[in-house]
């Protein structure tokens, strides 16, 4: 046998570093990003009164905004609900992919795995009450960008591969697994050959290269709000 | 503030009550705020015509200014077009200009921020909506920075957290920057630098005007309360805006003030070289000029050797006082412990009140029924006494100890999502009116509710531009039969004067 690497392996390497690579970029550029929001300075104190006179309120503040969505819940119950079931069934949904990491698979796993599917109903529900909502009502339409509607879809397409994963195009856990914790730890394994999980893949990665220079990064952008992280100006 | 009357007239603006209109694209792309002429922005040190490079130079401001402003940065950066916002602007809800939707506004500024400073709008604009400053784009800064009364509504519901405001002060910034200033801010900010008040009025006019008001007090009531100015020795400066001296019905509110002090034994003054608390560089969005306006007060308080520094009813002098006056002018920290920020006039009255040094009669303002018009800046850019939301249980504990019944509007239009009265953030300018008018449509529907509910006759308010608007547009509105007042004239009536 020659002593070079063979063209499969080329490949297998090829698309685990894509994903190691694009799991680096997500985390670096977002560090990035969040450092220069950091640097810029804050002149003047513009909090939305009333505000916490304590470093406590304002943490429950950021907290409310970050985990409830406080203030959309203020402007539109229908936004806010679809955003909850979206963010939380995202949320249940990525908590549930820890199966291929974790191996073993732990029991306290086991029980989201099983609400999986309330999880990617939620997440797909939520998305496209989001997408239909910004096609019916004309100040969403007026508003709306192509990104605002790609992304969406975006979403929709990862959300909707993935359950044709586990309902479809039934795929390999274990060779999966391998493949993922290959990515993370640098040791390229292939990606099963399924043609249903290839394109799952493309477009998490796509999610990944964007994430961080696109609006997806609000959540962040929310623990820097100078309205919501400063106290009162004369606690 | 000027009480010029409508020169205008329109036909009433009666919408459904709280329907959520249509969009209408540039339903008021054709009202605009008149450009500062070049004396007054020469004056400021600003260039006097659009400069021939203004699009490099606006540019390159803009980039100066996300690096300067974490705030803009951030609100240009996370919105996600959720479309929270889109309802909730009394201009939108008024006019139906989709411009005038707070994330519409913003994205003019979005728009051009990605085009030029992104790496996805640089190469890819047609995907994030990245627009170029041309001109069509210049005009329609000019028009809808100036359509925005930087009332910080859209910010209590929007999930970020993005503040229009600093989008639009930013916005102003810049086009005045590049030659386009606004006249009305402009031309006040150059006369309280000259003269030191908004007006351009002289000491000697003042005195007069103050002379005037202590005989109409004695002549009505029998005691001689003063009204002082430049007294060296007093123990509190008060800082109120100029309109109180001459308009009404601010004046009656000015003439609260001077009973309540007088019957409290302060030894108080107003100040020539700081008779003006209102500070419009927050709306022409300059920190050079905003911070040089404050230190008037600050020098004004230290020349007449005061203790204490109150602020009349004025809503965006409040939100400077309170928020900015310690960043901008450094601690006052040379005042009497406890009193070591500058005191609003309600916080001051309320704690003579509550310590029973006077004593109010609602009686005394029989057969009123009371409303309270939240003011912008003072709800959402302030607060007042010991607790948060002190800048809503304050004036409303005075006003319900000064009259025999108080109403409330509905809740979603006051506190802090009280809607802004249509004039603020320098709107209240006679070629604004159209806007001015179909802008106070949430508030004057609000306060129609309560007029046929519960015969409301008065409806109070604490700052001076929302005096002035309310009473010029509520008859409008169908309204000329509610009266818009002081909170303090109706605290001075109520007083028991001794």
């Amino acid at each position: 046998m020659p002593d070079y690497p063979s063209l499969p392996v080329v490949s297998d390497a090829l698309i685990g570093g894509l994903l190691s690579a694009a799991v680096a970029w997500l985390l670096l550029a977002t560090l990035w990003r969040m450092i220069q929001w950091a640097l810029t300075p804050s002149p003047l104190p513009i909090v939305l009164a009333p505000a916490p006179r304590t470093r406590a309120g304002v943490l429950g503040r950021l907290l409310l905004e970050l985990f409830v969505f406080r203030s959309l819940a203020r402007a539109s119950m229908i936004t806010w609900l679809a955003s909850l079931a979206f963010h939380y069934g995202l949320l249940l949904v990525l908590v549930v992919h820890l199966r291929f990491l974790i191996v073993p698979l732990p029991l306290w796993l086991l029980l989201f795995v099983r609400v999986s599917t309330w999880a990617a109903s939620f997440l797909v529900l939520g998305l496209a009450v989001l997408l239909i909502r910004r096609v019916l009502i004309d100040r969403l339409r007026y508003i709306s960008t192509p990104s605002d509607y790609l992304h969406l879809l975006l979403l929709l397409g990862i959300a909707l591969s993935g359950a044709g994963l586990k309902y479809l195009w039934p795929v390999d856990l274990f060779a999966t697994s391998q493949f993922l914790r290959g990515a993370l730890s640098f040791n390229w394994q292939p990606l099963p050959d399924n043609a249903g999980l290839w394109l799952h893949l493309a477009l998490v990665i796509l999610l990944l290269l964007i994430f961080p220079v696109s609006k997806l990064l609000h959540g962040f952008g929310i623990l820097f709000s100078p309205t919501f992280n400063q106290r009162d100006p004369n606690r | 503030m000027n009480a010029r009357q409508p020169t205008t007239s329109l036909p009433p603006v009666v919408g459904a009550y709280r329907v959520i209109p249509l969009i209408q694209e540039g339903a008021s792309a054709s009202v605009h705020s008149a450009v500062a002429g070049a004396e007054i922005q020469e004056s400021l040190g600003l260039p006097g015509a659009l400069v021939e490079n203004w699009h490099d130079k606006a540019i390159e401001r803009l980039g100066q200014l996300v690096k300067q402003r974490r705030g803009l940065r951030v609100f240009l950066d996370t919105c996600t077009r959720c479309g929270a916002c889109t309802d909730k602007c009394h201009y939108f809800l008024g006019t139906h200009d989709p411009k005038n939707m707070p994330v519409a506004r913003q994205d003019l500024m979005r728009s051009v921020y990605r085009r030029y400073f992104t790496v996805v709008g640089r190469y890819l604009p047609w995907l994030v909506g990245a627009r170029d400053l041309d001109e069509s784009m210049l005009d329609d800064w000019y028009t809808y920075f100036h359509q925005c009364s930087e009332c910080r509504r859209c910010t209590v519901y929007c999930p970020k957290g993005i503040d229009t405001s600093e989008v639009t002060m930013a916005g102003r910034e810049i086009l005045a920057s590049i030659g386009l200033g606004q006249q009305y801010s402009q031309e006040i900010i150059s006369k309280v630098r000259r003269v030191g008040n908004n007006l351009g009025m002289k000491p000697r006019a003042l005195a007069d005007v103050l002379e005037n008001l202590e005989e109409d007090i004695l002549d009505e009531t029998g005691v001689a309360v003063r009204l002082p100015l430049d007294d060296e020795g007093a123990d509190m400066l008060v800082v109120t805006p100029s309109a109180d001296f001459f308009a009404e019905p601010h004046v009656d509110g000015l003439i609260g003030y001077a009973k309540v002090l007088h019957q409290a034994g302060i030894r108080w003054t107003f100040s020539s070289t700081a008779a003006e608390a209102a500070n419009f560089a927050l709306f022409s969005g300059h920190h050079g000029h905003l911070r040089e306006l404050a230190m008037r007060i600050r020098l004004a308080a230290m020349d007449l050797s005061v203790s204490r520094i109150t602020i009349g009813e004025c809503g965006h002098a409040w939100r400077v006082a309170y928020s900015f006056l310690d960043t901008l002018v450094g601690p006052l920290d040379f005042l009497q412990p406890g009193h070591t920020r500058a005191e609003h006039i309600c916080e001051v009255t309320h704690q003579l009140w509550c310590s029973g040094v006077i004593t109010l009669d609602p009686q005394r303002n029989a057969g009123k029924v009371v409303s309270f018009h939240d003011s912008c800046n003072v709800a959402r850019g302030a607060s007042m006494g010991d607790r948060p939301d002190g800048q809503f249980t304050i004036p409303r504990a005075l006003l319900a100890a000064s009259v025999p019944r108080v109403v409330e509007m509905s809740a979603d239009t006051t506190r802090q999502k009280t809607f802004c009265c249509g004039g603020g953030g320098g709107v209240l300018t006679d070629e604004m009116m159209e806007v001015r008018i179909k802008g106070a449509l949430p508030r004057a529907q609000a306060l129609q509710a309560v007029v046929r509910s519960d015969q409301v006759t008065h409806l109070a308010t604490i700052c001076a531009i929302c005096k002035t608007q309310l009473s010029t547009v509520l008859p409008q509105h169908d309204l000329a039969g509610v009266q818009v007042t002081s909170l303090h004239h109706l605290v001075g009536d109520a007083l028991l004067l001794s």
